[in-house]
């Protein structure tokens, strides 16, 4: 069984629970009683899964719902159901709440739902939610998430070796904290085998909007970047890459046949053994609302190197990678943001919790707000 | 005028015998015995509902009569729906076309054709155009847009169409009133050659000295029933319309006044300054008219339509602004174009088009009575609307105007034309305490209707107001008018005393010739 | 023989009515032999249906959030409807309305009573302000404002983005592209169902009885029948146009202060949700009459509340959007043919 490592309590996430303080919350909030608790058997449970994106996007979602598919190896009898492509608004909690209503057990969102998602959880307090990428954690609500940016810092490493310009660039949804953590972790990477390594970031303002990417890249490379990379969860960046002969890596899952000599390595996720945990624990009535990091190999790794990655960069940067997994954290000291000020002093290390927090960009780094 | 080419004795082309129509609650035609020939051109007179359109629409398959039957060249017909009456060869003219405007002549003409090809290819279809244009002698221009055609084009064009069917007996709804006096010629020109060529003519019509010009024969409707069938040769105007309404009702051929119309130095309810008008091409549609409306008096104004009418009654109302010269209301210079203001200081307008210009047809009936009291009290004030004010507003003017009312808040337009006009006539009356002008009254009105606004007419200049009467229909306008002007391409041709007025002098005019000396400018 | 058809120039109520429920019969028909040659029970996902919409309180509150924001821009259009005004523009509006109720909520410290009144302020004057411009263009250059609206739409959406994630972003909790939540909302009046449902419905009805009571109602009136009889009848047409496209503009802009102070909480992007270009949909449903928008909007939040609980019986959305214009189809239809009548013989 995996082990996930529960985060420590930092300053910040003390902050984030005192600004949802009570006072502050809805009125029509109930107390959570009981924590869900009661065994139940596989054939009478209804597991819920709300996606983000459609399972057919070859990404997120499709990764998301390879670890469905194990839970249902796993629980022939186990009712599962899922909805694709939840907008994040009013809708996404009308969408918990229906599945509340029709009797699921355990609720788990794929992404960040927030109030949405809290909302019914305080309503429910008898059904266990779980929310990818979130950050509450009250009687019946906990979250999961990966810690991609260990594996962002492998690849970087690599990036670092190939690119010939220095300059990365990285294709991003919004300015958020996993986009920072990806974009600073890789630039972080391969600054530490090119310390010139710059990177330029471009958001679109979506997580699935190929044509976009597309244009971002192409943007990305005509302003002299030979390295892609981001968080999409289409291949398009990659096919711009193949065309104009630069490398890029890329998220989700092993997005190879679509640029077979640009492709690098991606971010690839794999959910089924911390699914399979978690509802074995609800089903067996002794499932605890925490926040879970998915650490490096045990639900986040980097890819098998690409075809025409050389032996040597897949050598150091695998180097790199036995280092991360003996407990060496790449994130220390000093670490400056793009001001130049230093945002971490020597010596000190950076945590998961605050690495899931990261809302500044690194020296060297341009583009996210 | 040749009777009939035919022997009275051979089978008319299309017989009714004792047709009867029942709608629920309304008997719309009973016992109606009619026979159409070949090589006559028959009319078909009655008064608004008395049923003409009624039998029209048996006639050409809408409607299947209750009883009776037709006859078609001696052998008894039913028609299921009017494509097959259009197969039988009977065809209508409608008064609002059936035309597509973006499309052209020649296209038109081909929707109708059933040998039309699946490939349309614009030569062929105009050559065809072109060609039945021709053999009915009926001049269009094949390549033209419908939109950019004269109403009386757009008539010859459905008539070709209904023509190019194989149409033997031509069914004609009013078909001058869009009409200009020589497309009317031209119209009555087509109809006699249809005629003479072997075809039947029903022309469907409220305009006495139309029937007498073109009909051979002529039946008159009234309540649903066949009052009689005759040739004109044996009829005068004023038996026929004895026979429409029941009643042997002569317009009168003036309106005798009480006192004597007033003289020149009578107070000014108006005047007219060099009043010039431009149209948005730029174009002058009316060219420096001086004018002066007299209180209690009716102002005639003759003219061949689309001479400046428009122009000269929107000048009057408030609805155009002179582009040069200026307009004195009681005395004062009137606002530009402020229709509201004129209105305000008692200017009523019967337009020629009401329900495109003075009616909004989806609203109700009390909505639209009170469009030009609702400012005030009782039906408004600076900020309310009182509807159950503007509902007995309604009823009120429906009484006051001979209108029966379903009910004041359905729609004006399920409205009969003619009581649509008669709304608009009480109202613009109750306003115009000062100027009445009304355009084209007559137009859409039958006889009875036509004579009530008449008399309105006169009694508002009893009353001391001006009355400004713009109409094509010179006895209407030697009838009424105290004094007579003639509007010609935006010109004042001339202002005449009635006394003076000669039909000849005022045809001269319209016609644009110079006017004769005895005429005072 | 078939007895001839004529078109009724005025239809009566109760044709209309029997003709739409007819309509919405024959689409539910219609939905329920697809899903059955698809192989699904179509009783079966009707009950659900109805347990989740209106057959339990949960889904009845669900129904009143979703009417909510519907009442209003469903207002917004049509009001300008009743003028031959087309708003398209009520997307755009209700973001400017919730994004100026936002800042209020945000960044101005005003005393609790007095909170919820000037964001309600600020919606109607920011949702007013965005129609603003193609109002004077269309009321004194004849600028077609469907145009001019609906490009606004992507203005105002992509200034909600831009603001909820950069400078107003929520740096704490890390909602996703969310502003901070507002910390005055509008307090509840029956489980998930706030305050701004009630305040929706005295809108719907309130403009309903002015339009009918007031000179305004009744000059606007003459002019969406008839331009030239209302220039006849000396009503100035452009300031009253403005006027009514700007009261449109505050309609959809108070529905983006309900919608983020009642039921999301915050600003984020993506909040209108569609409900502007619903808004049409409610407005044509409801025809002449404002009442009818309170039916229409219900009809509307019940497809999308439909739409919702299909989704979790493993129905894709996209189906639900086909459901939804079929139904819209066979409405129009069945509009268009109460207005038939077969004439007796």
């Amino acid at each position: 069984m995996t082990v996930f490592r529960p985060p420590l309590p930092t300053r910040r996430h003390l902050l984030a629970a005192g600004a949802l303080s009570p006072l502050l919350r809805p009125s029509r909030l109930r107390a959570a009683t009981t924590v869900p608790d009661s065994p139940l058997s596989a054939e009478h449970a209804l597991v819920a899964f709300g996606h983000v994106g459609p399972v057919s996007d070859g990404g997120w979602t499709h990764a998301h719902d390879l670890g469905v598919q194990a839970v249902r190896a796993r629980w022939p009898g186990l009712n599962t159901i899922y909805v694709e492509s939840i907008p994040y608004s009013a809708d996404a909690t009308r969408i918990f709440r229906q599945f509340v209503a029709e009797g699921a057990a355990m609720v788990i969102a794929t992404s960040n739902y927030g109030d949405f998602i809290r909302d019914v959880a305080d309503a429910a307090p008898k059904v266990a939610f779980l929310e990818c990428d979130g950050h509450n954690v009250s009687d019946n609500l906990g979250w999961y998430y990966i810690t991609h940016w260990y594996a962002s810092y492998i690849i970087g490493v690599a990036a670092g070796r190939l690119s010939k310009s220095g300059r990365l660039g990285y294709i991003a949804s919004f300015p958020i904290p996993s986009v920072f953590a990806g974009a600073n972790a890789t630039l972080l990477g391969a600054q530490s085998v090119n310390p010139q390594a710059t990177m330029r970031v471009i958001s679109i303002n979506s997580w699935f909007d190929p044509q976009a990417a597309s244009q971002a890249g192409a943007a990305l490379v005509d302003s002299g970047c030979d390295f892609l990379c981001g968080i999409m969860d289409d291949p398009a960046y990659l096919r711009v890459a193949e065309e104009r002969h630069v490398w890029a890596a890329m998220w989700n899952t092993d997005m190879r046949r679509f640029g077979p000599d640009s492709y690098v390595s991606s971010v690839v996720l794999d959910f089924a053994p911390f699914y399979i945990d978690q509802i074995a624990a609800r089903l067996a009535g002794r499932w605890q609302p925490a926040g879970h990091f998915l650490g490096l190999g045990h639900g986040v790794d980097r890819d098998a190197w690409g075809a025409r990655v050389p032996q040597a960069v897949r050598d150091e940067a695998d180097a790199v990678r036995t280092r991360i997994l003996a407990g060496w954290n790449p994130f220390t000291g000093p670490i400056r943001d793009t001001t130049g000020r230093i945002r971490i002093p020597a010596g000190q290390s950076m945590s998961d919790a605050e690495l899931y927090q990261w809302s500044w960009q690194v020296q060297g780094g341009a583009g996210l707000a | 005028m040749p009777e009939t080419m035919f022997a009275p004795g051979e089978p008319p082309f299309l017989k009714l015998s004792g047709i009867g129509k029942v709608f629920p609650g309304v008997i719309a035609n009973e016992d109606v015995s009619i026979d159409f020939r070949r090589g006559e051109i028959h009319a078909l007179l009655g008064e608004n509902g008395a049923g003409k359109s009624t039998l029209m629409n048996v006639v050409t398959g809408l409607y299947q009569p209750d009883s009776g039957e037709m006859i078609l060249d001696g052998y008894g017909v039913e028609f299921a729906g009017p494509p097959a009456a259009i197969a039988a060869g009977i065809g209508m003219v409608h008064q609002h076309f059936k035309l597509v405007p973006r499309f052209t002549v020649a296209e038109n003409l081909a929707l109708g054709w059933n040998e039309t090809p699946g490939w349309v290819a614009p030569g062929a279809i105009e050559a065809k155009a072109r060609a039945l244009s021709e053999r009915f002698g009926l001049a269009i221009r094949a390549d033209a847009r419908i939109d950019s055609l004269s109403a009386g084009e757009q008539q010859r064009v459905e008539i070709l169409r209904v023509l190019s069917r194989g149409a033997k007996m031509l069914i004609l709804d009013e078909p001058t009133a869009v009409l200009s006096p020589v497309e009317v010629a031209s119209l009555f020109d087509a109809l006699r050659r249809f005629r003479d060529g072997g075809g039947a003519v029903v022309i469907i019509t409220h305009k006495l000295d139309e029937v007498m010009a073109v009909a051979d024969r002529c039946s008159v409707l009234r309540a649903g029933r066949l009052v009689g069938t005759h040739r004109i040769t044996d009829v005068t105007p004023a038996l026929l319309v004895g026979e429409m309404i029941g009643r042997p009702v002569d317009l009168p051929a003036s309106y005798p006044r009480a006192r004597p119309a007033p003289g020149p130095d009578a107070p000014a309810a108006m005047v007219l300054e060099a009043v010039s008008v431009r149209d948005e091409a730029g174009v002058t549609r009316l060219d420096a008219v001086s004018l002066v409306l007299r209180a209690g008096e009716v102002l005639g104004i003759a003219g061949v339509t689309g001479n400046g009418q428009p122009e000269l009654a929107g000048v009057m109302t408030g609805l155009v602004a002179p582009f040069s010269g200026r307009v004195l209301l009681g005395g004062a210079p009137a606002p530009g174009a402020d229709p509201g203001a004129f209105a305000a200081a008692g200017v009523g307008h019967v337009p020629e088009d009401r329900l495109r210009s003075a009616l909004a047809p989806s609203l109700g009936v009390a909505e639209n009575a009170v469009l030009r009291e609702y400012r005030v009290k009782p039906v408004g004030g600076r900020l309310a609307y009182n509807a159950g004010a503007a509902r007995r507003f309604a009823e009120a003017l429906a009484v006051a105007a001979n209108v029966r009312l379903a009910s004041p808040t359905a729609p004006i337009r399920g409205l009969s034309g003619g009581n649509q006009q008669r709304l608009v006539l009480a109202r613009e009356g109750r306003i115009a305490t000062s100027v009445l002008v009304a355009s084209y009254p007559a137009r859409g009105l039958d006889i009875g209707a036509i004579a009530a606004m008449r008399e309105r007419l006169a009694a508002a200049r009893d009353g001391g107001v001006a009355v400004v009467l713009v109409s094509e229909d010179l006895d209407e306008i030697l009838a009424l008018s105290d004094r007579i002007a003639v509007l010609t391409a935006g010109r004042l041709m001339g202002v005449m005393e009635r006394a003076e007025a000669r039909r000849d002098v005022i045809g001269r005019l319209m016609s644009g010739r110079a006017a004769d000396a005895e005429i005072a400018a | 023989m078939s007895a001839p058809l004529v078109r009724l120039a005025v239809v009566p109520p109760r044709r209309l009515a029997v003709a739409r429920i007819l309509a919405v019969l024959a689409t539910l028909a219609t939905v329920g032999i697809v899903l059955a040659l698809s192989g699904r029970d179509p009783l079966l996902l009707g009950r659900l249906i109805l347990r989740s919409t209106v057959g339990s309180r949960f889904g009845l509150e669900d129904l009143a959030l979703f009417m909510t924001p519907l009442l209003l821009t469903g207002a917004s259009v049509w009001n300008g409807v009743r003028v031959n005004l087309w708003n398209i523009g009520a997307e755009g509006q209700f973001y400017a309305g919730a994004t100026a109720a936002s800042a209020i909520g945000l960044f101005v410290p005003l005393p609790g009573a007095l909170m919820l009144p000037v964001m309600a302020l600020a919606g109607v004057l920011a949702g007013a302000a965005w129609i603003a411009l193609p109002a004077v263009a269309r009321a004194w250059l004849s600028v077609s404002e469907i145009i001019t609206t609906l490009l606004l739409n992507f203005v105002a959406s992509l200034l909600v983005y831009y603001l909820a994630t950069g400078p107003w972003a929520d740096h704490v909790t890390n909602a996703l592209a969310s502003t901070e939540r507002l910390r005055i909302l509008i307090p509840a009046v029956w489980g998930a169902v706030h305050w701004g449902f009630v305040v929706a419905l005295v809108v719907v009805v309130v403009l309903g009885v002015v339009l009918a009571r007031s000179r305004f109602g009744y000059e606007t009136a003459i002019c969406g029948a008839n331009p030239d009889a209302a220039r006849y009848a000396g009503i100035a047409a452009a300031p009253l146009l403005c006027t009514v496209m700007l009261v449109s503009g505050g309609l959809a802009g108070l529905a983006g202060m309900i919608e983020v102070a009642g039921t999301v909480h915050r600003l984020q992007g993506g909040i209108a949700n569609n409900y502007g270009y619903l808004g049409i949909v409610v407005a044509l449903l409801a025809r002449g009459s404002a009442v009818a928008l309170i039916p229409a909007a219900a009809l509307m939040a019940l497809i999308l509340d439909t739409g919702i609980v299909l989704q979790t019986a493993q129905i894709s959305a996209s189906a639900v959007l086909a459901i939804t214009g079929g139904l819209m189809a066979a409405i129009a239809v069945a509009d268009e043919l109460a207005a038939y009548v077969r004439v007796k013989l």
